[in-house]
């Protein structure tokens, strides 16, 4: 059995990586820092174009049908240039969301828009306290373990500060919710969101931490002290290839839950939980890899450095890290032992 | 119109590039290969000229069998069809050998026009298309940087050192495009699964009629490029924006 991408799967990687190679620079992510709403619609639209905004929303709504395998590599590309766009929060999660579980008249009304990128969706869950990208036109909320899709005039917000310069985040109250509002299903679409959203997580990080050691390779290859580049001390090679070796492990988790949540599963949600506790744990090695490896350097806000940093701080505990993870296996493991 | 593309892979320029120590040619093998960048230029233009005239936009490129890839490329940005030249004979050929060969795999089918970057962005020679207008006994226009054609003749601003020569010439001929001719499209997720579909041929030196190339260049030694110079210091006692834009003249930069 062939469980590689298929031919068409890495041409859309690379292609979506050219895109962000030239149009999400750090220079470009730097300009967002100041920019009052954080996004750059023009980069939405052209990802939309390319068909890799609504990739997962079924095609009778105007989408291309395709599953969580199709999206993984995209994740990681978006990790690995810090996309500041809502590839995570829309097309990873509330986009599928709604396909998955949305009344046939919320189907009807977003998914089309939702695709073509002329709307945008977010999701928020009551195990955080902020809402990512909250102001979306439809937001995705958890009220009482159900799931309520609300619009801006259902809801209030209030900024909340981030570390991560790229990152909006609010507090978000919902005026009121109702019938009209409710997802079908009762609790299930809350943890399928929660599941896609730590599986979506893990994946950017994946790609954080995998830019975070190329560019620390890259530096201690060129960085001299004591007459020789530092890459040369074994010390220095033996923290870098231990790093690597957790970036690749966490690169199979995530492919792993990408392919189990795309199949259902029934191991789903626990190879999501291997899949975020180890990109967690990678990600956090090569951030605090990377900032030793850089010295001084690397603490500098003039240094592009601290904007990997920033977003993998972010996300190592979004959905859960890796000790709530590792604690959810472990239920699981007690759970079906007795 | 008939518009033949021909497109090169090559190491991904965002990575340092190696020589073979033995051939002295550049490693193709266990490095990453992408579509020349430059060449996205050309199909972009030959995609323009078809969306608005009518006809298909075919792609040519010759290369080991990893090649398709580019082709694939191609075909997912709109390009119709592609054919490859694959033979282990023409490993390492030279500039007048991929013309040969270029050029013979465009005849098998007519053509208005062929369309190629001015330079590949691995070997550099730049010799290419003229080459292969000359063997296709069609005129070529180069380095064009703004182009109009109509299935009849083309008009193109051809790019000098100081500004632009407007070129007109009449069809089939050969055209090359530098970077500032467009902007490419990115493939879409549309138009890589379509891609799937379109017919590629896959030709070897005897499919057309061509025998095993003398190589007609080797490349004996190389030697690495010289460090840069220190540069002039100009100190400024009043005269110096006057030496400054003295020199920018000199370089004719302004």
């Amino acid at each position: 059995m062939d469980f590689d991408f298929s031919e068409e799967q890495y041409l859309l990687r690379d292609t979506v990586r050219d895109l962000l190679r030239r149009e999400c620079t750090p220079k470009h992510i730097r300009a967002l820092y100041d920019d009052p709403g954080g996004r750059s619609p023009e980069r939405w639209r052209k990802l939309a174009e390319l068909g890799v905004v609504g990739l997962t929303v079924p095609e009778e709504y105007g989408g291309s049908g395709m599953n969580e395998v199709d999206l993984v590599l995209l994740l990681e590309e978006a990790g690995r240039s810090l996309l500041p766009e809502p590839l995570l929060e829309h097309t990873a999660v509330a986009a599928p969301l709604l396909a998955h579980a949305g009344s046939e008249a919320q189907r009807r009304e977003w998914l089309p828009r939702l695709s073509s990128g002329e709307a945008t969706a977010s999701i928020g869950l009551a195990s955080s306290p902020f809402v990512a990208d909250a102001t979306a036109d439809l937001v995705v909320l958890e009220r009482d373990g159900e799931l309520h899709a609300l619009t801006q005039d259902r809801l209030t917000l209030t900024p909340l500060r981030s570390w991560d310069g790229t990152r909006r985040l609010f507090e978000v109250t919902a005026a009121e919710t109702g019938d009209d509002t409710r997802l079908a299903g009762g609790r299930e679409p809350a943890h399928w969101a929660f599941d896609h959203a730590a599986a979506a997580t893990a994946t950017v990080l994946v790609g954080v931490a995998a830019a975070l050691l190329d560019q620390t390779v890259a530096y201690v290859q060129q960085r001299e002290q004591f007459g020789r580049r530092i890459g040369a001390f074994q010390a220095v090679q033996h923290k870098l290839a231990e790093t690597l070796l957790l970036v690749e492990s966490a690169r199979s988790a995530v492919y792993y839950a990408a392919y189990a949540l795309a199949n259902e599963l029934p191991d789903a949600p626990i190879a999501v939980s291997v899949a975020k506790a180890y990109a967690s744990d990678a990600e956090r090695r090569a951030n605090y890899e990377a900032l030793q490896l850089h010295g001084g350097i690397g603490f500098t806000w003039e240094h592009d450095l601290h904007l990997w940093l920033k977003r993998g701080k972010a996300l190592e505990i979004a959905y859960g890290d890796a000790d709530w993870h590792r604690r959810r296996i472990a239920d699981w493991v007690y759970a079906t032992a007795n | 119109m008939n518009v033949v593309v021909c497109i090169k892979q090559v190491p991904d320029p965002n990575s340092v590039g190696q020589l073979d120590p033995s051939t002295h040619t550049l490693r193709r093998e266990g490095v990453e290969v992408v579509l020349d960048p430059g060449d996205e230029y050309g199909i972009e233009a030959g995609l323009q000229l078809v969306e608005t005239h009518g006809g298909e936009v075919t792609v040519v490129s010759m290369a080991p069998e990893k090649g398709l890839d580019a082709i694939r490329k191609a075909l997912a940005m709109g390009a119709a069809k592609g054919v490859l030249i694959t033979d282990p004979a023409l490993a390492g050929a030279d500039a007048l050998t991929t013309a040969k060969v270029l050029a013979a795999a465009i005849k098998r089918q007519p053509f208005d026009l062929v369309i190629t970057a001015t330079e590949s962005t691995d070997g550099y020679t730049g010799t290419v298309p003229q080459m292969l207008g000359a063997l296709l006994g069609v005129p070529s226009v180069t380095f064009a940087k703004h182009l109009d054609g109509d299935g009849q003749k083309l008009t193109v601003q051809r790019q000098t050192e100081s500004g632009y020569d407007v070129i007109a010439a009449t069809l089939p001929a050969v055209l090359s495009v530098t970077a500032g001719v467009n902007e490419p499209r990115y493939p879409s997720l549309k138009g890589i699964m379509a891609a799937k579909s379109k017919p590629v041929d896959k030709l070897a030196l005897g499919d057309l009629g061509l025998e095993t190339p003398k190589p007609g260049q080797t490349i004996t030694s190389v030697q690495p490029a010289e460090e840069r110079k220190a540069g002039e210091i100009v100190e400024d006692d009043g005269e110096g924006a006057k030496r400054i834009v003295g020199f920018l003249e000199a370089q004719k930069v302004i």
